[in-house]
């Protein structure tokens, strides 16, 4: 089994760097199949590795070599594999294989073929590492290679230039790359903080040491340790306030969006939650703040969703919403939903955006959702894709989304927390009515395409058969809830509803069911004949709001990276220059001036050597005089 | 070989001797046989070091002012034994990659000269020869900076000089002094460091040694408010100058601290935790602000180079193993790293002559293997993991963890002021479309470039997922001088702080 670890795990980093040796070469087609061959070696050797465990029901550990030690600190590369891992590796796995052939259809003429696909497999790498790592700091490795793949991917056309609109001051591939990793980074430091905070309580950064350890310590190292930590997922995972990067990472390529800012990295916070449930269990205020900032968030992403007309931009929100969902359901307590969650998610989203691909691909790479509509009748497979991946969104049975979502939904009923309950009821109604707002503009109604000369065209059929595997998994992962539970609950805390809630169970999912179902009424009513746009409601200042994403990104852009450059220009020309440094040069200069003063008493001439040898005496004397009648 | 430190030293100075008479054409060639002869020699010093023995190994004593205790006295432990590797690689490197045309013969002469005095400093164990070293040193870099630099050369050239020297003298002072006081307690003169350690001072006298002795390293590594030189100095030397400074006289500094001041001075060194913690913080923070506001890609660099000091000094006063042994590696890290960017920004501007990144922009498209190795050396300077700058930034961190939460959160902003400036430096360059006529027809890295880089980016991968070779001779010897720091203070306080790690298992497995 060891063998199968290391070939799920290097199988990606090889196909990476055999991509990486064509480079900068013009494309070649077989550096798209022998990495998607590779990917797909990996996610067999997790398929496996994910039947081993469960059926002998025991984790696989191995070390690999030691990686740092000093003073008493020793990280080893040890990897381990166990219920939450091996789900996490089969999830991830899978749909990279999916994203790795799509790719071949999508980055069809594109001049870095090549090169994409080497970023490509060197994120699933990175992705390996952090969710297959056993301890914090292998763990980080992979957290921070996800973000310099993600850097590198949204950036990948990086020749556009910087261009100003509405909702974004100032935007571009490149710019949103930077962002990415600069908000990541700053979610990073309170993440390596709490790696010091774990180390220096606990003398261990593994897993297993950590978590032994944890019943020794007070109550405020824990809560420091699992905020410190939460500040770390709140990057990765796009949450408010860190949220902006991650719809302005759509500037990517669509099948890096579908696979890093929907399916993995971006789940990356709540898998660290997860993983580090035992700290997260022990703080209960810490985690009823994770889930009432999740509620929120799943909230605030929805809102901003219902008015954009961004194809991607949508998607992208209700990942944030989604993800907010996710940790709502782990504050709780309840993390194999939350995982549940994530890997349905991962299948739904994925095909989602893999979708939206497709439609730009047609579109010739347009996003705007008011100049499509009615492809339909070109795009059937894609339309059906689409249509699969929202129902489930949506949560609507039996696709795998009211599974997962419905259960979240009643962990929060069942904790009492019945604010949190009714947020989220209400969003899931908003989730299914901006779902089907897009897809409704872009698939129904009149062809406004036409007005604009697309002439739209259904993808590759490869392409497509590529994704029906996502689409089979939106449909059906739900129907393995039980077996799933009773999987990863082998490790994870069990989640159980009181004998109350169980009872109310049906009639909670009803209330939920129609919410959904009354968002996707709303939008067919007012989005499937066609667009009627209404301007005094654009007009009025909630949608502005709303479509200015509540102006956070301008607000960043004047309350912080200006005043940044402007203080750091500051400190050059002013501080640096005219202070420190003229400091310096003017010590010079006097020493300078006070030497250039002296050499005028070097005169030569006798008398006025004598007259200074007289000054110098009485001086002399003077001194003399007064520091005997101070000692005296 | 016994005398291999001594060889070590007197190759590249005998060897640059000759080289006045060897013919002009030839004179790089012979620059690049003496320079790699001299790192094979510091590797072979590396695989013969024992690396379970903290000690000073391969020790030469001779004495030559008996009187005055003055010797010949030489040796290495962990912490020395890589800076020197680190300056033969480096001024290896950056012969084989100089694009100097003008008066070869004198530039390569120079640099073999200042070759041994810079190994001369990390391997002199006697303070007089310590200090013959680290003064001779100026001269070259003086040189340097006058014939071959830019428009302002002999204002930059002059003010570096005179600044690093004032501190010395003043270090000088303190030397001197600490040698009086030896000579009080025991009735003989000695200038041997390792006989110095064995002092125990009175506070008051460490707190004055230690002020002495921070001037002279302050300005050179450079501390803030004393770093004002190095951004001239780096603005008007030529790329070989600039490499060296940042990757090895810098190094110089920060290395007089861990082999003069922590050791001799523990409980100064404890006093002082705080105030240069300030002042690490400041240059980390502020530096890197001042970086970002640079309009010219080498000022950035430079800047950068002194934010990077600011976590390598930080770290030396965590008073644990972690944060030592980290400081220690970062310091070869950082020679490795902006080294290698001063030479890629040399590459650029042998092309252009600018260095001003308005001038640039979407050189990826054009230089794709220049932009490769680039963005390598950049990930390598925000310290991500997996390349050389991240084990000794994050062990840093973790060190002064420790010491203080709150100091540490505010260096650690280190990972997002570093990432602000040089992924800005990076877009403005190497992204968004090509907008100058001049930059569509440049030539990407040629083969000469290219294999200078490619030992360097090797290195900075291996240290970064291996760096065990490296690290643990360092954290063998910072363990000694950590027990030998606790066992000498006299204060609480400081016996209280300094960190004495337990034997690990992981040591008893070695042994």
């Amino acid at each position: 089994m060891e063998k199968l670890v290391y070939i799920a795990l290097f199988a990606p980093l090889v196909s990476s760097l055999f991509a990486a040796l064509f480079g900068m070469m013009p494309k070649k087609q077989f550096v798209g199949v022998v990495t998607s061959i590779l990917l797909g070696i990996s996610f067999v050797a997790s398929a496996i590795l994910a039947h081993y465990v469960y059926t002998t029901e025991e984790a696989i550990k191995v070390t690999l070599m030691d990686w740092i030690g000093a003073g008493d600190l020793h990280i080893p590369f040890g990897f381990v594999v166990d219920q939450v891992s091996v789900t996490m590796m089969t999830v991830v796995t899978l749909v990279s294989t999916v994203v790795h052939v799509y790719s071949n259809g999508y980055m069809d003429h594109d001049k870095s073929f090549n090169r994409f696909f080497s970023y490509l497999s060197a994120f699933v790498f990175s992705m390996m590492v952090l969710v297959m790592s056993d301890n914090f700091a292998g763990l980080f490795i992979g957290w921070e290679g996800v973000g310099v793949c993600s850097w590198l991917l949204i950036g990948f056309w990086y020749h556009k230039p910087d261009v100003s609109r509405e909702e974004n001051p100032s935007i571009s591939p490149s710019w949103a790359a930077n962002e990415a990793f600069i908000m990541n980074r700053i979610a990073d430091l309170g993440m390596l903080v709490g790696l010091f905070i774990v180390y220096w309580n606990t003398g261990s950064l593994q897993y297993d040491e950590v978590f032994a350890q944890l019943p020794h310590l007070s109550g405020s190292v824990l809560n420091a340790a699992a905020l410190a930590l939460f500040i770390g997922a709140m990057g990765k995972s796009a949450q408010f306030p860190l949220h902006t990067w991650l719809t302005d990472a759509m500037e990517g390529p669509t099948p890096v969006s579908a696979l890093i800012h929907a399916a993995t990295m971006v789940t990356a916070g709540v898998f660290l939650v997860i993983r580090a449930n035992p700290l997260f269990s022990m703080t209960p205020e810490i985690s009823y703040f994770i889930a009432v900032l999740g509620t929120f968030v799943a909230f605030f992403a929805a809102s901003m969703a219902l008015v954009n007309r961004d194809l991607k931009r949508i998607i992208a929100f209700s990942t944030l919403s989604q993800l907010g969902y996710m940790f709502a359901a782990a504050g709780l307590g309840a993390y194999w939903i939350a995982l549940f969650h994530l890997a349905a998610h991962a299948f739904f989203k994925a095909l989602l955006f893999l979708g939206a691909g497709n439609v730009m691909h047609a579109m010739d790479d347009e996003l705007d959702i008011f100049k499509m509509g009615g492809l339909k009748k070109v795009m059937k497979w894609t339309y059906l894709y689409m249509g699969l991946a929202s129902l489930a969104l949506a949560g609507i049975p039996p696709f795998a989304g009211f599974f997962s979502k419905d259960a979240i939904i009643e962990t929060a009923f069942n904790e009492g927390t019945y604010i949190l309950w009714a947020i989220l009821v209400v969003t899931a109604g908003m989730t299914a009515f901006y779902s089907f707002r897009q897809v409704f503009l872009t698939f129904e109604g009149d062809e406004r395409y036409k007005k604009y000369g697309f002439h739209p065209h259904e993808v590759y059929r490869y392409v497509l058969i590529a994704m029906s595997p996502l689409a089979i998994l939106a449909v059906i992962a739900g129907f393995f809830k039980g077996s799933f539970e009773a999987f990863v609950t082998e490790l994870l805390p069990e989640y159980h509803m009181s004998e109350h809630t169980h009872h109310l169970a049906w009639l909670l999912g009803l209330v939920v069911l129609a919410f959904a179902v009354g968002g996707i009424v709303l939008a067919y009513k007012k989005y499937a004949k066609g667009l009627k746009r209404d301007e005094a409601l654009e007009a009025t200042w909630y949608y502005k709001l709303l479509a200015n994403q509540y102006y956070i990104p301008n607000l960043y852009e004047e309350f912080i990276s200006k005043p940044y450059a402007m203080i750091s220009d500051i400190f050059w020309n002013r501080v640096d220059m005219k202070i420190v440094d003229a400091t310096v040069d003017g010590i010079a200069k006097f020493l300078y001036g006070t030497g250039d003063g002296a050499r005028r008493m070097q005169t030569g001439n006798l008398s006025n050597y004598l007259n200074w040898m007289a000054v110098g005496a009485v001086l002399l004397l003077a001194v003399a005089a007064i520091s005997a009648a101070i000692i005296g | 070989m016994d005398n291999i430190l001594s060889v070590l030293v007197f190759l590249p100075a005998l060897a640059g001797l000759l080289g006045f008479v060897v013919n002009k054409e030839s004179a790089r060639a012979y620059g690049i046989t003496v320079a790699a002869i001299e790192f094979l020699l510091s590797l072979w010093l590396w695989v013969s070091f024992d690396t379970n023995n903290a000690g000073m190994q391969f020790v030469e004593l001779i004495p030559l002012i008996p009187d005055f205790g003055v010797s010949y006295y030489l040796g290495v432990d962990g912490i020395s034994l890589f800076l020197v590797v680190m300056t033969t690689l480096m001024t290896l490197i950056g012969i084989a990659s100089m694009s100097i045309t003008e008066n070869v013969k004198n530039m390569v002469v120079t640099l073999l000269f200042l070759e041994m005095t810079m190994v001369g400093v990390f391997v002199a164990l006697d303070a007089i020869v310590f200090y013959l070293f680290w003064e001779l040193s100026l001269v070259p870099m003086l040189y340097i900076v006058g014939a071959w630099g830019g428009p302002l050369r002999v204002y930059a050239a002059i003010k570096f000089f005179l600044y690093t020297f004032m501190g010395s003298l003043v270090m000088l002072v303190g030397m001197l002094f600490v040698a009086y006081i030896y000579h009080n307690v025991t009735g003989v003169w000695s200038f041997a460091i390792t006989d110095w350690y064995a002092l125990v001072l009175p506070i008051d006298y460490q707190l004055w040694l230690f002020a002495a002795f921070f001037l002279g390293f302050a300005i050179k590594v450079p501390m803030f408010p004393f770093h004002t030189w190095l951004p001239y100095a780096h603005g008007q030397a030529p790329t070989i100058g600039s490499v060296i400074l940042a990757a090895v006289l810098l190094k110089m500094g920060t290395y007089g601290f861990v082999r003069f001041s922590l050791p001799m001075f523990p409980d100064a060194s404890v006093m002082m935790i705080t105030p240069i913690a300030v002042l690490s913080i400041i240059m980390v923070i502020y530096t890197a602000m001042v970086a970002y506001a640079q309009k010219d890609m080498k000022q950035v660099i430079a800047y950068s180079s002194v934010s990077h000091m600011g976590i390598i000094m930080i770290g030396m006063f965590a008073m644990n193993a972690e944060g030592i042994s980290g400081s220690v590696f970062q310091m070869l890290s950082h020679g490795i790293v902006s080294g290698a960017l001063f030479m890629l920004v040399g590459v650029i501007y042998d092309r252009r002559h600018t260095k001003l990144m308005s001038e640039f922009g979407g050189l990826a498209a054009i230089m794709p293997k220049y932009a490769l190795i680039f963005g390598i050396m950049l990930m390598a300077s925000v310290g991500l993991p997996l390349t050389i700058g991240f084990v000794g930034e994050f062990l840093v961190l973790v060190g002064f963890y420790e010491v203080s939460p709150v100091m540490t959160i505010l260096a650690g902003t280190s990972i997002i002021v570093g990432a602000v400036y040089m992924l800005s430096v990076y877009k403005k360059s190497f992204f968004g479309p090509v907008t100058k006529e001049e930059n569509k027809t440049l030539k990407d890295l040629t083969p000469k470039e290219l294999w200078s880089f490619i030992p360097l980016v090797a290195i900075v991968v291996w240290l970064g997922v291996y760096p065990k070779p490296v690290l643990q001779p360092i954290d063998n010897s910072v363990k000694a001088m950590l027990a030998f720091m606790d066992e000498k203070a006299i204060t609480q306080e400081a016996k209280d702080i300094i960190k004495v790690p337990h034997v690990s298992a992981h040591a008893r497995e070695v042994k």
